[in-house]
Parts: structure tokens; C-alpha cells; sequence
């Protein structure tokens, strides 16, 4: 499910099957030296999501992602986030991220962090697969969390 | 020939309606194409697109096949978009169903699950379908899996739209 009010009405009649949110967290680099791989990182990971979301749309919110730049004070954001997050009926909260600081940044719930891909230079297929065999490495821990319950 | 004569005023009357005819038509011709246009376009051939499976080398077991509608016109706005569809042979016709549960909209696999190796299933509430797209009942799905038209040509496999499953 995506993140409007369509799939959010059908959400809310659905509850009780759609059990998990996907928070994408991108960090935008306003370095003019690193701008190009700050986008290349965005890219793969928004088409990830979107990849998550066709596969797994009747049971996954895929939330807007939460861009923050390069000196946000993540311990912060992630306390904010994790108060705010709580909120919400999920019974499942997933954080994916292309940036290597969530690993070592105290959060609650799960994070998934991906090292980046560059897609641009690919064509379609090979995007495809890329994008696919990526998703298959972050599958088992998405069946494990359901399947504990 | 008749003795007739056409006096100076009837030639001149003559020649300008014949040339105002001929510029009124020039203006309406087209506009008569445009509004009848919708009407004379076909669809038939046109709605199937071309995927790279090979008819030959269809088998009874359901592989994935994916293709993508290039310039998809949603108003003025051009997209490409890709489906996906699970195609097999059942004797000598081909069958290909959507990926798309009826359940809540995740996107199934053919032996996804390992108890149930000769079903569809879906990994978000462990629905399962035949190869036919049959729901198991038990299993949260409410309806069979949709079905593409199937065309061959050149020995590829061509696909349509998607339409309510013929097979159960």
C-alpha cells in the first residue's frame, strides 16, 4: 500500500492484514561533491521501495521516505521517530536505508540497510534483477518477523 | 449541342460556386475525419504486446514471463510499464494468469511455498492457488487469478489484457 488516501481507506477496512510499515530513510548530501551519489542512493532505494511495495502491497505501508540531510542528528530524529511511530497500529515497523549510520544508531524496530546500488548506468532487465536479488536478501528477515507474529 | 448560351453572369456564377464548393470541402473534409476518427480506429492486434518468452519453449510447469507496455498514454502523460504474468502450456493451448492476488494485491510465485510446491502462493497471508488460478479455499484469497489474452506469432508468445479467469 502506498501512502494516499486510496490504499489508505482500504487499509483502514483491512487492518488486521496489513500489519507492517516500511519507513524508507534517505540522507541527501548537500555537498556539491557528493550530490551525485546521494542521488544514485535515492534512486535505488525509492525503486526498491516501490519494488516492496508491488510485491508485498497487501500487507505493507510503504510510508513517504524521511529525507533528513547530511548533519541531522540522527540519535534525535531516530527517538522522534520511534515515539511518533509507535502511534500507529502496526504491528511490524521496517526502517531501509542506504546510509551506514542507522547501523550503529540506537532505533527501535528493525532497520535494513542496503549498501547502495548505481542503477543508472543499467539497462531495464538487468535494474530489474538487480533490484529483485536485493529484495531476496532482505526477504528472510521480513518472513521471519511475520512469522514470529 | 444545344444552342444554349451561357451569358457572362451565369459563367461567373457558375466558377464561384464551383470554387467555394471546393474550399468549403477543403475545410470540412477534415473536420468530418476527425470527428469520425475514434470510430474507424481498430484495436485487435494493437493491445497485445510482444514479451521474449518463445511459444516452443513452454512447458506444463508455469514460468515467469515480463513485459513491458513501452509509451503508455495516460493523458498526455507517457510511461512505460511493466507486468508480469505466469505462462504455461496446458496440452497444446497457453495459458498465462496475472500475478496479482485477489486477495489484497501482493504478487504471487509459483512454488513459493515449499509444502505446496505445485500451487501459487503468496508470501503476505499465505494464500495459495491451482495451476489453473483456483483459490484454495481456506486460504484468504476471495476469487481465481485473472487471466491475460494470449496470442502467438512468430513463435512469441504475445499478451493482452487481463480478463476474469475462464478456467474454473
Amino acid at each position: 500500500m502506498h501512502w494516499n488516501a486510496k490504499d489508505m481507506d482500504t487499509y483502514l477496512q483491512q487492518k488486521e492484514y496489513i500489519d507492517t510499515l516500511l519507513v524508507p530513510l534517505v540522507r541527501l548530501e548537500t555537498d556539491p561533491t557528493k550530490m551525485k551519489s546521494s542521488a544514485s542512493s535515492t534512486e535505488f532505494l525509492m525503486h526498491l521501495s516501490t519494488f516492496i511495495e508491488t510485491q508485498f502491497k497487501g500487507r505493507m505501508m510503504v510510508m513517504p521516505p524521511f529525507t533528513y540531510t547530511q548533519s541531522t542528528n540522527l540519535t534525535d530524529m531516530a527517538a522522534t521517530l520511534s515515539k511518533d511511530v509507535a502511534l500507529t497500529p502496526f504491528k511490524h515497523v521496517f526502517y531501509v536505508t542506504t546510509d551506514s549510520e542507522w547501523t550503529t544508531t540506537d532505533i527501535e524496530k528493525e532497520v535494513i540497510w542496503l549498501p547502495a546500488i548505481p542503477l543508472e548506468s543499467m539497462d531495464k532487465s538487468l535494474r530489474q534483477s538487480v533490484i529483485e536479488d536485493q529484495l531476496k536478501q532482505i526477504l528472510p528477515l521480513l518472513t521471519k518477523k511475520w512469522a514470529n507474529g | 449541342m444545344s444552342k444554349k448560351r451561357v451569358s457572362r453572369r451565369q459563367f461567373l456564377s457558375y466558377s464561384l460556386m464551383g470554387v467555394g464548393g471546393f474550399m468549403a470541402s477543403a475545410m470540412l473534409m477534415p473536420m468530418v475525419r476527425f470527428a469520425v476518427d475514434p470510430v474507424l480506429q481498430h484495436g485487435g492486434a494493437g493491445d497485445y504486446t510482444a514479451t521474449k518468452q518463445k511459444a516452443d519453449e513452454l512447458t506444463e510447469t508455469p514460468v515467469r514471463v515480463d513485459f513491458t507496455i513501452v509509451d503508455r498514454e495516460d493523458g498526455w502523460y507517457k510511461s512505460d510499464e511493466s507486468y508480469t504474468a505466469w505462462v504455461y502450456k496446458d496440452g497444446d493451448t497457453i495459458i498465462a494468469l496475472s500475478p496479482v492476488c485477489k486477495h489484497l494485491g501482493c504478487t504471487v510465485n509459483w512454488g513459493g511455498d515449499e509444502n505446496h510446491p505445485n500451487q501459487f502462493f503468496c508470501p503476505c497471508h499465505a494464500g495459495r492457488y491451482e495451476k489453473n488460478g483456483m483459490n484454495v479455499a481456506g486460504t484468504p484469497p476471495i476469487g481465481p487469478l485473472d487471466e491475460f489474452d494470449v496470442m502467438v506469432q512468430d513463435g512469441l508468445v504475445y499478451l493482452g489484457t487481463t480478463k476474469p479467469n475462464t478456467l474454473v
